[in-house]
């Protein structure tokens, strides 16, 4: 069983068309990473994929389910994260409710267990934030938000992960941590969507990418996707390319000097 | 004359505007708190003007014997309503703006239906100014009511209304039905601003509402205590206002509302001098 396929999905905001002709499937334990310009229709696909949008035509089955239809039941196995541009924490609430909401609201905000609590501070531990458990949400830097609401995914063991744009403005090293994290994951069975601007920290362990402009441009393999043609496809731009010592293909985004 | 002690016993009014200060405060803990959360303070001044349009119509409706209704009960189906058409107005972008618009457009009604009721005028700007001494015992009954619906709807969603306030997106994406939520809060807050409404008036709710739990939310640790400190905020200045008022003539209404409005400016500066502190 494939837990995501998406077949000939077309969907439009308002009547401006904003993806088309979009297909691709994802096997269990895949990491998968999504890539596109701004407005590309990434955040849309994501959304798509967790049945919060209905495709204008087309078909889509998480776990063997249409997720507009079955948005509940397949919304148990899926861990979110959105980007943090819509995120608003004018409040003081503390990281370990944040990181206990996803959960939470699984349960119906019936009781928590001691299980649940243990399950969030792995989360946040697996994030490098394990001191943060009871300081406040908002007096954390941007990239530290970034990893509580990573945590707050992880925290439902899902058997779907989708991922907004987690790195932005989480420094190298952390970026890393979370790459091998997915690795291990991907390993465990977790199936893995990742939007992503700069697809150089987890080129070495990704399985696909899904290259987006308004259409599927590109599904397959880093090797299949990463060339000069079609990130001028994508982009509309030329990016250089440069192959590693492993062989991957890395496009070099703004650092053309390298 | 009586000392102000003596005079909460002998006299009902003074006892009356106590217990209209105390369930204000509660409003203004309770959905107060989840206005700063949400982010929509505006919708306060909003759903206030749209209950004075309101309270007019249902004057209006009464003098031409087509509906008999209580100018309040007017005032809170025109606050709830303008709170739900700026919720849908603005999905979850912009709210803002569509209160702006639904408050314009409820202070013009308010002005058209209260130019046809001339001689009644007089009890919609009761509304706009507010009376704490003036409240009758079915006022409070009213308040109480509805201040009760508040805090039980409050108390079932707290964690929903979080969540929302917090994102949006990710409520959707965690399984809650974060439409109706959305609503739900914006309902009870437009509620609360009724409850508040006889006894501050529309021009005062704005201060008395946003005020207590803006401050609080400045300083409080966590969440819990943005609760209780606007209670206590609120209160604190309501009493005073009354007390002041007790024995020199002026609007009570007025003094808890300045009063509630320097307390979160003070705050602010805590806030800042507490930083600046910490970096020097
Ligand atoms: N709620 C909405 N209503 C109308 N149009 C929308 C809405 N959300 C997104 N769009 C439009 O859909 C297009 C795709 O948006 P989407 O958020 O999927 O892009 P994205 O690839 O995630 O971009 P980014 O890299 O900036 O996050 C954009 O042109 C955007 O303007
Ligand atoms: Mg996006």
């Amino acid at each position: 069983m494939k837990p995501i396929v998406v077949k000939d999905v077309e969907f439009s905001y308002n009547g401006e068309r904003i993806l088309e002709n979009v297909s691709f499937s994802v096997d269990e334990g895949e990491f998968v990473a999504i890539m596109g310009p701004n407005g590309s229709g990434k955040t849309t696909l994501l959304k798509l994929i967790l049945g919060l949008l209905k495709p204008k035509r087309g078909k889509i089955e998480v776990l063997n389910l249409n997720p507009w239809e079955s948005r509940e039941k397949i919304q148990n196995y899926i861990g979110f994260m959105p980007q943090k541009e819509h995120i608003s924490s004018k409040f003081p609430i503390l990281v370990k409710d944040v990181v206990l909401l996803g959960k939470a609201a699984r349960k119906k905000f019936s009781k928590l267990t001691k299980d649940d609590e243990e399950k969030a501070k792995e989360a946040l531990r697996a994030v490098g934030l394990e001191d943060y458990w009871l300081k406040r949400f908002n007096e954390l830097s941007g990239g530290q938000q970034q990893r509580v609401l990573l945590a707050r995914a992880l925290a439902v063991e899902p058997k779907i992960l989708l991922l907004d744009e987690p790195f932005n403005g989480v420094d190298i090293p952390s970026q890393d941590k979370i790459v091998e994290l997915m690795d291990e994951l991907a390993r465990k069975g977790v199936t893995i969507m990742m939007v992503v601007h700069n697809i150089n920290p987890l080129l070495h362990h990704i399985h696909k990418i899904v290259l987006l402009n308004k259409r599927l441009i590109a599904f397959g393999s880093p090797f299949e996707v990463l060339t000069a043609e079609k990130m001028v496809e994508t982009y509309g731009s030329s990016i250089p390319i440069i192959v590693c010592e492993e062989g991957y293909a890395h496009p070099l985004f703004g650092d053309t000097h390298g | 004359m009586d000392s102000f002690a003596t005079s909460i016993l002998s006299q009902p009014y003074i006892l009356r505007s106590i217990l209209a200060i105390i369930l204000i405060a509660i409003n203004a803990s309770v959905t107060g708190s989840f206005t700063i959360f949400r982010n929509v303070s505006f919708l306060v001044a909003g759903a206030s003007h749209a209950a004075l349009a309101g309270a007019a119509l249902a004057i209006v409706l009464g003098m031409y014997g087509i509906i008999n209704l209580n100018p309040i009960v007017g005032g809170a189906i025109f606050a709830v309503f303008t709170a739900l058409a700026a919720g849908y107005a603005a999905k979850d972008e912009g709210i803002n703006t569509a209160i702006a618009i639904s408050f314009a457009m409820s202070m013009s009604l308010a002005i058209l239906f209260i130019s046809m009721i001339r001689e009644y005028a007089a009890r919609v700007w009761g509304l706009l100014m507010g009376d704490l001494f003036l409240l009758t015992d079915y006022d409070l009954v009213l308040m109480t009511i509805s201040t009760l619906f508040v805090i039980i709807v409050a108390i079932i969603f707290y964690r929903e209304f979080l969540f929302v306030s917090f994102d949006m997106e990710g409520a959707l994406a965690y399984g809650i039905n974060a439409t109706f939520v959305n609503y739900l809060l914006l309902t009870i807050i437009a509620i609360s601003v009724v409850v508040m409404l006889k006894g501050v008036g529309a021009i005062l709710v704005f201060a008395m509402f946003v005020a207590p739990a803006a401050a609080a939310n400045e300083v409080a640790r966590k969440i819990s205590d943005v609760f209780i400190l606007a209670f206590i905020i609120a209160a604190l200045s309501g009493f005073f206002g009354i007390f002041v008022s007790f024995y020199a003539e002026i609007s009570p209404g007025a003094i808890a509302a300045l009063l509630a409005s320097l307390i979160y400016f003070l705050s602010v500066a805590f806030k800042k001098f507490q930083k600046f502190q910490k970096i020097g």
